[in-house]
């Protein structure tokens, strides 16, 4: 018998101290098929990953009480089922150094702000193995 | 007094920075229900008038306006999760640097009217196994003197009781006037209670050495300067490795970046690391 | 079960001298409680400064940020500014965050910061205006906006404006969407913004 079982969402974590950012990020990923949540900063993003089964997180750097490399960093020395969750950085920083750091943190990829939705998509879709 | 989509969307944004709660778009008509009564009684002739207040906290808005979005009522088990991740987790990693016969400490900050330091004693004397093999020490402080003359008498009626199964009351508790309960007196005897103010820190550096600390439904409450200071003032009392419950609304995503976020079965809780990193 | 409370432990009794000196301990936990002693006390803020600088641990760092936030005035923010310039990203967040705890001390503050050269500067004291008086917020934010060229500031000082901004900020998010029509985030950002501030008026 054919598998008719359709595929469950992937599903995303957007982590950004900003409203309007989440709310971007949120809207393109939904219209691609991503089930959305999100966090104000790593602190909230670490009780979301410890507490829910999430594909991809999407990750700033600059938000208060705990930073996006902070988080990072707590991310990949979690419990292994957490710890291998694909991140996607992302920066106002362009700078080699930059992108250097974001690797060494455990970034899976980085991208500068602002970031437009195709962009933002494309790159979701490869980190979680959706189609484009 | 109608309030528009946008109004709403930038109250629940403040909301949800704040506090960390966010609803479902199917809750609208909840929070509706709520933002109207809240303009009503802060008597605000608008929603920007109100909102203004909201953004200074005049007249501690936010304490009631938190109020109004959760349930705040005590009785006996409230969160049964945590009292089960306390035996089923925490315990057993708390008792891994520990002697037999060493000493526990547990705090209950803010213990109201007692129900919090009991639960605890009860919950560990029915489902913990080692809970004989421990010198366990249960603190319950309250920064309201009334609420901790209640809790030492130990008197409740239904409502704090409904949690509680026929045979726990009628082995732990007597009935007394009025249809109440008195809690056993061995058990009143073994809560400390004490009267501190959570942000007062000399106050707080007299408390040390605990294992775990209940600290529900407070610090939401608290401005952004208390909430860090309070945090700080809890992490000082607990020993390294110790643990500490929030109030089911609450996060330190909130509150201070001091803790580690720790996953249980039953619950997330906050660990204050066992050392120090650079 | 025993009532025994604990020993007693907290730096009641020291003088503000001895606990500013303790703030060069080698031991953590010593830096840790001279810190949080000397919260409130103005004649600190020097020591602190000079402990802030070359703490390594993070909670002390929190504790010592603590301590100039209890004291809260000019001098204790004039220690706090430099660290919005930090590489460590994690220390330009104790930073602000911090300094959203002064809205008051922050003020005289607010013009310089946000026409500093350095655009990072900029973009994490957008920030600060969120606490401030409606009025006051959007003029300052708007005075930005106006002369931005970076839009990831504009970006930042958008978002503020969304939650606290007054009609008055609608020409400039206006001018602002015009000049970034081919930017990324931007656009959307000042559609959203508008839409929330026009809401008053409905």
């Amino acid at each position: 018998m054919a598998d008719t079982a359709t595929p469950s969402k992937a599903k995303v974590l957007v982590v950004d101290d900003s409203s309007l950012v989440r709310l971007y990020y949120r809207s393109a990923l939904e219209t691609a098929g991503f089930e959305v949540k999100q966090a104000i900063n790593g602190i909230e993003a670490m009780e979301k990953v410890l507490s829910e089964s999430f594909d991809l997180v999407i990750v700033d750097v600059n938000m208060p009480r705990m930073d996006g490399f902070t988080f990072l960093r707590s991310l990949r020395s979690s419990a292994a089922d957490v710890a291998t969750l694909p991140a996607l950085m992302i920066s106002t920083e362009s700078g080699q150094q930059d992108i250097a750091e974001a690797r060494i943190a455990g970034a899976n990829f980085y991208l500068v702000k602002p970031v437009a939705e195709a962009e933002l998509v494309r790159h979701a879709c490869v980190l979680t193995g959706a189609a484009l | 007094m109608h309030i528009s989509l946008e109004q709403v969307q930038r109250f629940c944004e403040f909301l949800y920075r704040r506090t960390g709660m966010s609803f479902a778009e199917s809750k609208r008509y909840f929070i509706d229900r709520r933002l109207e009564d809240r303009i009503t009684a802060t008597g605000s002739s608008s929603f920007q008038e109100y909102f203004s207040l909201l953004r200074t906290d005049a007249d501690q808005e936010i304490e009631h306006l938190i109020n109004s979005f959760t349930v705040n009522e005590t009785y006996f088990y409230r969160e049964e999760h945590q009292l089960r991740c306390m035996t089923t987790s925490l315990l057993d990693a708390i008792v891994r640097q520990k002697k037999p016969g060493a000493t526990l400490r547990i705090w209950s900050v803010p213990c109201s009217t007692g129900e919090e330091p009991y639960s605890i004693a009860l919950w560990l004397m029915e489902n913990w196994q080692q809970v004989d093999s421990y010198n366990i020490e249960i603190v319950g402080s309250d920064i309201d003197t009334r609420a901790l003359k209640a809790a030492a008498e130990g008197v409740y009626g239904d409502r704090a009781l409904m949690r509680l199964s026929r045979d726990i009351i009628g082995r732990y508790f007597k009935p007394v006037t009025g249809g109440n309960y008195q809690i056993d007196e061995g058990l009143r005897n073994s809560i400390e209670f004490t009267r501190v103010n959570l942000i007062d820190t000399k106050d707080m550096t007299q408390y040390r050495d605990f294992d775990l600390i209940f600290c529900r439904n407070v610090l939401i409450y608290f401005d952004d300067a208390s909430r860090r200071l309070a945090a700080e003032n809890l992490y000082d009392c607990l020993r390294p490795g110790g643990y500490i419950c929030l109030g089911h609304s609450e996060s330190m995503s909130r509150i201070s970046p001091l803790f580690r976020v720790s996953r249980f079965p039953d619950a997330i809780v906050y660990q204050r690391p066992e050392a120090d990193h650079g | 079960m025993p009532l025994i409370r604990g020993k007693k432990g907290g730096a009641s009794g020291e003088t503000s001298s001895s606990q500013q000196g303790a703030l060069d301990s080698p031991d953590a936990d010593s830096r840790w409680t001279a810190a949080r002693a000397l919260a409130g006390q103005a004649d600190a803020v020097p020591a602190l400064a000079v402990a802030l600088a070359r703490e390594p641990i993070p909670r002390v760092r929190e504790a010592m940020m603590t301590a100039l936030i209890r004291i809260g005035n000019t001098a204790s923010v004039e220690v706090i500014l430099p660290y919005l310039r930090s590489q460590d990203a994690s220390v330009r967040a104790a930073a602000i965050e911090a300094l959203q705890a002064l809205p008051d001390a922050i003020a005289p503050f607010m013009t310089p910061l946000l026409s500093d050269g350095d655009s990072d500067v900029r973009l994490l004291a957008t920030e600060l205006a969120r606490n401030m008086k409606a009025s006051e917020a959007t003029r300052l934010l708007c005075e930005l906006i106006d002369h931005e060229h970076h839009p990831n500031v504009c970006a930042a000082a958008i978002d503020v404006l969304t939650e606290v901004g007054t009609p008055d900020a609608l020409p400039t998010l206006e001018r602002c969407a015009a000049r970034f029509a081919a930017t990324p985030f931007l656009p959307f950002a000042v559609s959203v913004a508008m839409s929330r501030i026009s809401g008053e008026e409905s």
